[in-house]
Formats: C-alpha cells, structure tokens, sequence
C-alpha cells in the first residue's frame, strides 16, 4: 500500500502541510517568544514606574509627616521656649505615625537639640546630610540620602545594630573624611524652622527618615502594586529591589535558601548603564540562579547624586509558562492543520483516484483477454482525460494488431490444415482408386463378358476417373503456398515481429527481451511465413507468461543437430509461464493438440510451425519443466540459397 | 525383367502385380522399404517402384539408402500426394514419376520407358502441368 499512488499523493499533502505547519510553528514560535519577551519587557517597565511612583510617594510622605509636626500646635513655642521633653513627645508621635527610624531637631549651628531614640539629648557633630541640605537651601526637602555608620548609631542606634551598611565610593562625596565609611541609604526629609513661620532667621530643622537597609515595606508594596495577572503565584511575582550602588538593602527576590536576597550584587555593567551613566535599563539576565527579565531606574539622593537603582524583575519562566501554553494552542492548532490536510488529501485522492483505478481494472482485463474494457465515462480532468483516450487508442490497437496477427495465423493454420487434410484424403483415396481403376480395366480386357457387362464397366471407370480428377483438384486448391524465399536478416525480421506483439505484452505487463546475436549470416528464407512461426511462439509465450513475467528471446550461430555440422541459426523463445509436464512435450506439434481452453486455439500452431519450418529445411526443438516455463529452439539452415535457388529452377 | 514394388498398400501391390504380370514382367512386391533393402541384394530387380509416403522408412529414405549402398537401379516413384513439392523431389533421385491412381496402361507404358533408360524429360513436365493446372493462384 506504501506504493499506492493514494498513498504517495497523501504522503505529498503531509508532506507540504507539515513544512507549511512546521515553517509557520518556527515563525510563529519566534514571533510569540519574542512578543511574549517584549510584553514582559514592557510589564517590567511598567512596574518599574509603579515601583518608583511608591518610592516617591513613601519620600513625599516622610515630608508631609514632618510637616504637620512643625505647623501642630505649641510646636513653636515648645521649639522657642526648649522644651525639650514637649519636642521629643512630638518627635516620638510622629516617628511612629511616619515609621520614622529617626527624627530629631538641628540648630542652625550645627548642634541637635533633641532627637528620638535612646540618645535624645547627645549632641553630635555627625554630618546629617539632609539636614545640611535644608540649612544651605533654607528650604525643605524630602529625598534619598546616604548616611554613615556613625550617623545611624548616633540617631538610632538599636536600629544601627539591625542592618548592613555597605561601602562605597559613591556615598558621601562631600564628606570630609579621606576614606569611604561603611554607609546606608535612607529616604528623608528636613523642614526648616524660621524666626517667623516661613520668614526671618533659620533657627533649626526638624529631620527625620527612614532606613532603607534591610526594610521590606517600599518593595513589598511596590511588588504589590506592580499587579500581574493571575496566572502568576505568589512566588513568581514580581520582585522589586532597591539597590545602594550594586548592593540590594532591601529586595523581596528571594535566593537559593528562601531568603531575601539582601546583601547579594549586581554586576558592574549594570552600574555603567545605570548608576554611572544614569539611563533606565531593561534587561535579560541571569540573576541569583534564575532567568530575569529585569528593569532599573537610579536613584539619585537629595544632592542629584546617583547613589543606588530601583529595580523589578520578572522571572522570564513566568512568561515561558504563558509561552509554552501558546505554543501549545499553536501546535495543537498546526497539527489540527495538518490533519485536516490529510483527511481532505484523502477525499480529495478518491475522485482524483477513481478514474485511475478503472483504468487499472481496465488494463487487468486487456491483460486477461477482454480488448473491450470499460474505462468509465471521460474524465472532467483534461490530463485524466487524455489519458483515457490515450488508453482507448491503445487498446485500439491492440485490437488491430492481435486480430492481424490472429488473423495471419489463422490463415495459414486454416491453408495447412485444409492441405493437410487434403493430402491424407489424397494419400487414402488414391490407393483404392489404383485398386479399383486397375480391376476394372482388367476385367474390360476380358473377352468372356457381354456389353452389358461391359458398358457398365466403363461406367465405373468414368466415374472412378472423375474421383481421380476431384481428388486431384482438392489437392491443387489446397496445397500449401509455394515459398517465397529472399535473404532476409533474422534479428530484424524478429524485431519486427516484436514491434506486433509489443502492445499485447505490454498490457499484460510481461516484459520481451531481444538478446540479438551479433555477427548473424543472412538467411533465406520466406519471410511471411518465418514471421508466422515467429508470431506464433511469442503468442504462445504470451499466452503462457503471468503478469510480470519475462520472455527472452535470442539468437545466434548454431550448428545443426541432426544434420551434423551444417551451419545455420538458433532462435530461443523462452518464456517463465507454467511450464509443460514432459508427457504434452512429445503431442505439442501434432495436429489439434492445445492445451489452451477450448475455443481459444486451433491446436494447428505448432504444427504449422514445425511444418513451415521443415519446409525450410530447419528443427524445432523444446525443453519445459512445470514451474519453470518452456523455450523453444528454432533452427535454421544457411545456405539453403543455393538448393533453393537450383529445385525452383529446376521446377520452372 | 524383375520390377520390385514398394508398397504399403496390399491393394495397389496387388494392382501392379496383375497389371505388370500381365504385361509380361516379374514382380516382386514388399510392403516396405527396409523389407526392399533386406531383398534387394539378391533379387537384383532392373526396376524399382516405389511409393514415396509410407509409414516408418519412407520412399526418400529407401531412395537415398540405395544410392549410399551404390545400387543404380532406375526407380519409378508414384505417390497420391502429386504436389509440386513432391514431384520435385522424386525427379531428384527417380527416373519418373507416377501420380496416382494410374490405370494399367499408364503403368506399363511408364515401366517400360524407364526400363528403356529413356530420359523423357516431355513426360516429367507434363506431369507437373497436370497437376498444377493454374500456376498463379486460383
């Protein structure tokens, strides 16, 4: 069935619908990938911006805290008048409504009145940068900031005890000190306090912020505000970082134990992008084990310093879950495709096929001796057409041939059998008739008999001379035709004898090999009736062959068997059919013998054969097994010219 | 004068052995031709009359034998199958050919010539017109 054009016309479909499928999954897979990255891309972004929208509002709120302390009633006085546990009252409310890690009260000359936490009345010198900045500005001011170890202990110092601080080259530019302190980031805020509520002398600065270090609520926030969809749990949301330099101090990405990845570093090209050349940046990275789709953003402190980076990143598995699913649906979608190219190859096929088959039906039944098959009515296809034509044509012919070709045998089988019947009448009738024709002429020498007697004597006489002259006749209309002989080339007289049965074994699929032997002499003989015997063996061998099966068919220089050492020429007709069993091989040249069905020979072939090839002075011989199909040899005498030319000479 | 007759028929033997006793001639008659050879050596016939179609050896044969033992007996071949073909073949080795049936006087008078070594080439062609009326086709 794999050989079936249905199947290679179905096995075509497949083929184009599975590169067409296959080309378009690539394309398609790509296009989704890359949309599905850039949608995640632009998710991060997004988030990014919501991140930074909860940083900012966090540092606006640390203002507006501090704010509402300066306008709240008695503050003023309480500041003017120093009273101190007033102030650090208020401070200590505030710091707890704005979860403030520290707050406290500059005076304009550099000293801290009062702060929160256990060192309230410490006065130190420690640089307060927000603080500078709102003395310098007389303005207030809310923003990120970087504050040293000292600063922290100073301001809150159980807080101090809790977090990291990190080094590094970017913090506090403007300190005095040579060497880089251990320092954190804060967000924070500083009001000034002025002689007349917004006018006149600077007094002092209410400060107060919250460390950044190691806290979870902007990021926690941020992450929630940066949504997702529900597809995504809650371990693979989003993770929003802030970063001081390239140190996350506070992340809710989680590392290989669980943790919060706080501590761990980015790498140095981000701060490039980032930090040093302060772009936002998105990016595709490996992050902590995972695969990242990450975006940053710096951050810059109150004085425009670029100190640390807001990030969020979205693990891309996330994503590649959403992808795979689409991927799925397309493949589920290309191979619906594919299928239904099939089944339709497969409708399609039959109408395309049917024709095809009748036609292959068609050929089956010339092969098995119909030569009117039917072929169906015309295709609507013009090439299906056509080819039914062509098939028609060529049955045609087939039908012409093979009744010339019948015909032809038929004849001269018909001639020898009517001469050969003839000749036995002739031979029979004609040895009484001596009998009879010598008796009574005997008797008619008798002198003892009367004229009664007599005359009827010559009657019998008369009559007996007129079965003389019938017999004679008969044997003149039907004696065998007189041979026509001329050199002829043997291999083309077989190539044309061929070129008539071709057809015929063509359609019976039964192959005809012509081993023609080189070198040949001509040979004299009558061409007609060569050719006949020629017609005859291949029919038979035909007849004999299956489908599929081979005759072979040769020639070549052979010496005579019986007349030994006369030189002359074999041909082999061989075939691959059934066979004969070795009783038939002695009958097949008799007279009537067939062993075809009744009706489909004469049985007067072979012997016609053998009988045209005596004629011409040549042996038939056979050799057959069951099974193993049979050949025939023909052997023809060369130089038979010279008798030939000297009996016909002699005859005329 | 000794005339051998081969023959497979006992009516025609018969037949020539009246028609040729008659006419003053010995007959032997055999019905086939390894029985002429067997006989043939010490009969030592003037004639042969031989019948060209006959079941095993046939005449040719019997012809083509004699002549390998180098007996140069005239022979006389008479056949019911007067064909062309036959004719020609007979007038290769025999003196005369004898269409039959023949009646008695057709018999003798082809006897005696090929007892006289008469060559009668006439005789030849007109048996082969006789039994070839029309030469092209009828």
């Amino acid at each position: 069935m794999f050989h079936s054009t249905r199947f290679k016309l179905i096995f075509s479909f497949l083929c184009v619908s599975f590169l067409a499928g296959g080309i378009s999954l690539f394309i398609g897979a790509r296009l989704l990938y890359d949309a599905v990255l850039m949608e995640a891309t632009n998710q991060t972004r997004l988030a990014l911006n919501a991140a930074e929208d909860v940083y900012q509002t966090h540092v606006r709120f640390i203002g507006l805290a501090l704010n509402i302390t300066t306008l709240g009633i008695g503050f003023r006085t309480s500041f003017i008048e120093r009273n101190i546990p007033d102030l650090v009252d208020r401070l200590d409310r505030m710091a707890k409504n704005a979860d403030l890690d520290f707050s406290g009260i500059a005076l304009s000359d550099g000293r801290t009145l009062c702060r929160t936490g256990g060192n309230a009345a410490v006065d130190s010198r420690t640089d307060n940068p927000i603080v500078r900045y709102a003395m310098n500005k007389g303005a207030s001011i809310a923003g990120t900031i970087t504050v040293s170890r000292t600063f922290l202990e100073t301001e809150a110092p159980e807080r101090a005890g809790h977090i990291k601080f990190y080094s590094s080259q970017t913090s506090c530019p403007d300190a005095a000190d040579a060497e880089p302190e251990e320092s954190c980031m804060a967000i924070a805020a500083a009001i000034p306090i002025f002689e007349y509520r917004t006018t006149g002398r600077l007094l002092g600065v209410l400060y107060g912020g919250r460390v950044l270090n190691q806290s979870t609520e902007i990021v926690d926030s941020a992450r929630k505000s940066a949504f997702f969809d529900e597809i995504q749990s809650e371990t693979t949301m989003p993770a929003a970082t802030i970063f001081f330099d390239t140190v996350r101090i506070a992340t809710n990405m989680i590392d290989q134990k669980g943790n919060r990845a706080v501590g761990t570093r980015v790498s140095g090209e981000v701060k490039q992008q980032v930090i040093v050349r302060g772009k936002e940046w998105t990016q595709r990275r490996e992050d902590l084990g995972d695969k990242y789709i990450s975006a940053f953003m710096p951050i810059s402190d109150v004085f425009g310093k670029r100190v640390g980076m807001l990030s969020v990143a979205t693990l891309e598995s996330n994503y590649g879950a959403v992808q795979r699913k689409l991927i799925f649906l397309f493949i589920v979608a290309t191979g619906f495709g594919v299928l239904s190219a099939v089944g339709m190859g497969y409708f399609l096929a039959r109408p395309i096929m049917a024709p095809v088959h009748r036609l292959i039906k068609a050929s089956r039944e010339v092969s098995e001796g119909n030569v009117s098959p039917d072929t169906g009515p015309l295709s609507k296809d013009r090439e299906m057409a056509l080819l039914q034509k062509t098939f028609k044509d060529m049955v045609e012919s087939v039908k012409r041939t093979r009744m010339a070709s019948q015909n032809q045998i038929l004849q001269s089988e018909k001639q020898a059998s009517v001469g050969r019947l003839a000749a036995g009448v002739a031979h029979e009738i004609n040895n009484p008739l001596t009998g009879v024709l010598t008796y009574t002429h005997m008797l008619l020498r008798r002198t003892d008999i009367n004229d009664d007697i007599r005359s009827d004597l010559q009657v019998i006489i008369e009559s007996t001379e007129r079965v003389r002259k019938i017999v004679k006749g008969l044997l003149d209309f039907s004696r065998q035709t007189k041979l026509d002989p001329e050199p002829t080339e043997i291999n083309r007289l077989m190539d044309a004898t061929i070129k008539l049965v071709e057809n015929q074994a063509l359609l019976k699929g039964v192959g005809i090999h012509f081993e023609a032997g080189d070198n040949l002499p001509m040979i004299v003989l009558d061409q007609n009736q060569i050719q006949s015997v020629f017609l005859n063996m291949i029919l038979n061998a035909l007849d004999a062959a299956k489908p599929s099966g081979e005759i072979t068919i040769s020639s070549r220089p052979a010496l005579s068997a019986n007349d030994i050492g006369h030189p002359g020429i074999e041909v082999a007709i061989a075939d691959t059919g059934s066979g004969m069993p070795p009783e038939y091989l002695s009958q097949i040249f008799d007279p009537f013998f067939s062993t075809k069905d009744v009706g489909k020979g004469t049985g007067l072939g072979l012997s016609v054969s053998l009988g045209i090839v005596k004629e011409h002075g040549g042996t038939i011989r056979v050799q057959s097994e069951p099974g193993k199909g049979a050949a025939f040899f023909i052997w023809l005498p060369v130089e038979r010219q010279v008798e030939q030319d000297e009996s016909a000479g002699r005859g005329r | 004068m000794k005339v051998l007759v081969v023959d497979d028929e006992g009516i025609v033997l018969e037949s020539c052995r009246k028609v040729l006793g008659a006419a003053g001639l010995d007959v032997i008659p055999v019905k086939s031709a390894d029985e002429a050879l067997l006989i043939i050596d010490k009969e030592r016939p003037d004639l042969l009359l031989i019948d060209l179609k006959m079941p095993g050896h046939d005449g040719l044969y019997l012809m083509k034998e004699l002549k390998n033992r180098h007996i140069k007996t005239p022979a006389i071949v008479m056949s019911g199958y007067s064909t062309e073909e036959t004719i020609l073949e007979a007038n290769a080795m025999a003196v005369r050919f004898l269409p039959k049936p023949f009646t008695p006087d057709e018999l003798v008078d082809t006897v005696r010539q090929a007892l006289k070594g008469d060559p009668m080439k006439q005789i030849k062609t007109m048996a082969i017109k006789e039994v070839n009326p029309c030469p092209s086709p009828c």
